[in-house]
């Protein structure tokens, strides 16, 4: 029995196909873990290097706890947007 | 605990009052580096067209790493190839040589850590400096943002770019002592509940340390990728 030649082409283009899922797949999933463990740290990293700038320089200018406090918001608020940039970097991914 | 304690091995140097002392810490660092040195020597000596099991795992990392810094950053960052290559064999040996019983791990120190972060930090500060002058300023000020807010911007922006050495040595930091800790933990378990209880935490202990070997190439491939996207803003601004 022999097979045809079209369904011979036919069979070449389907692995080929099969073969750059299987590795875009594995290479995409390793991404997403890394960024996944990016999220989590972050937000906190942000807030705590926010808080120091602030407390370093309320004892600059002698304002305790002011600039602590307004620079704890203003970390949260980096800290926000790190996420969010991570998170739309994930997307660009896909 | 035991297993994260640094001591002294040998005479204590000190040099202008700091303390160099060789402990258990940097024999672990010569460790790894000899590991990874010894790995790609027999990786690379005999250049087979068919390789052998060695010469494989070596070509594997190498196009790794190759892929990854050409997806994540471009072409620009080609010349970057070595130094990205070397810090992600040095977490990964380090990591994975923490991984053995009676090991020390030498990133589960958040000095360690901290300051190959930092020297990225700096690394990557100072060539987006070399590469678009006082141009590079401009990625603290995003386009498109109304005057009134442009301020309050750039200091969040600001503390942004502050943040990232932090974030990138406490990943890694926190992952490994955590895991190390867990471990010690359940091991702990499988002694106090003897030979009747201790079947179950024994179990969990032998699943966590195959988590924990994930977890150990996870964090080295995060800090190696981490430090392509950094370079990435760092050569390629369009913000």
């Amino acid at each position: 029995m022999t097979i045809p030649e079209d369904f011979k082409t036919r069979l070449k283009i389907a692995k080929s196909k099969i073969r750059k899922q299987v590795q875009s797949d594995s290479g995409k999933r390793g991404s997403f873990m890394g960024s996944a463990f990016k999220l989590g740290t972050e937000l906190v990293a942000a807030v705590a290097v926010g808080t120091i700038i602030g407390f370093i320089l309320d004892s600059w200018f002698d304002t305790k706890p002011w600039l602590m406090i307004i620079f704890f918001f203003l970390g949260a608020a980096s800290g926000m947007l790190n996420v969010i940039r991570t998170a739309n970097r994930m997307q660009k991914e896909e | 605990m035991q297993q994260f304690s640094v001591h002294k091995i040998g005479p204590e140097i000190k040099i202008a009052g700091v303390d160099l002392s060789f402990t258990n810490a940097s024999l672990f660092m010569i460790i790894s580096t000899f590991a990874i040195l010894i790995f790609l020597f027999l990786g690379t000596k005999e250049r087979k067209i068919v390789p052998d099991k060695v010469q494989l795992i070596a070509e594997m990392f190498y196009s790794f790493v190759a892929k990854m810094i050409s997806d994540t950053a471009g072409s620009k960052a080609k010349p970057y190839f070595p130094f990205i290559f070397s810090l992600f064999m040095f977490v990964l040996f380090c990591n994975m040589i923490g991984m053995l019983p009676y090991s020390f791990t030498v990133t589960s120190h958040i000095i360690v850590t901290l300051i190959l972060a930092l020297f990225i930090f700096v690394a990557v500060t100072i060539i987006g400096f070399a590469k678009h002058g006082l141009k590079y300023l401009s990625i603290f000020v995003p386009s498109g943002v109304p005057a009134v807010l442009l301020p309050l911007i750039t200091i969040i922006e600001i503390i942004s770019y502050l943040s990232r050495p932090v974030s990138l040595s406490v990943r890694l930091f926190a992952n490994m002592m955590a895991g190390h800790t867990m471990l010690k933990v359940f091991g702990g378990f499988v002694i106090s509940l003897g030979i009747l209880g201790g079947w179950l935490p024994l179990s969990f202990s032998v699943a966590l340390t195959g988590l924990e070997i994930l977890v150990a190439f996870l964090q080295a491939y995060v800090f190696a990728i981490l430090t392509c996207i950094y370079l990435n803003d760092a050569l390629n601004l369009h913000h």
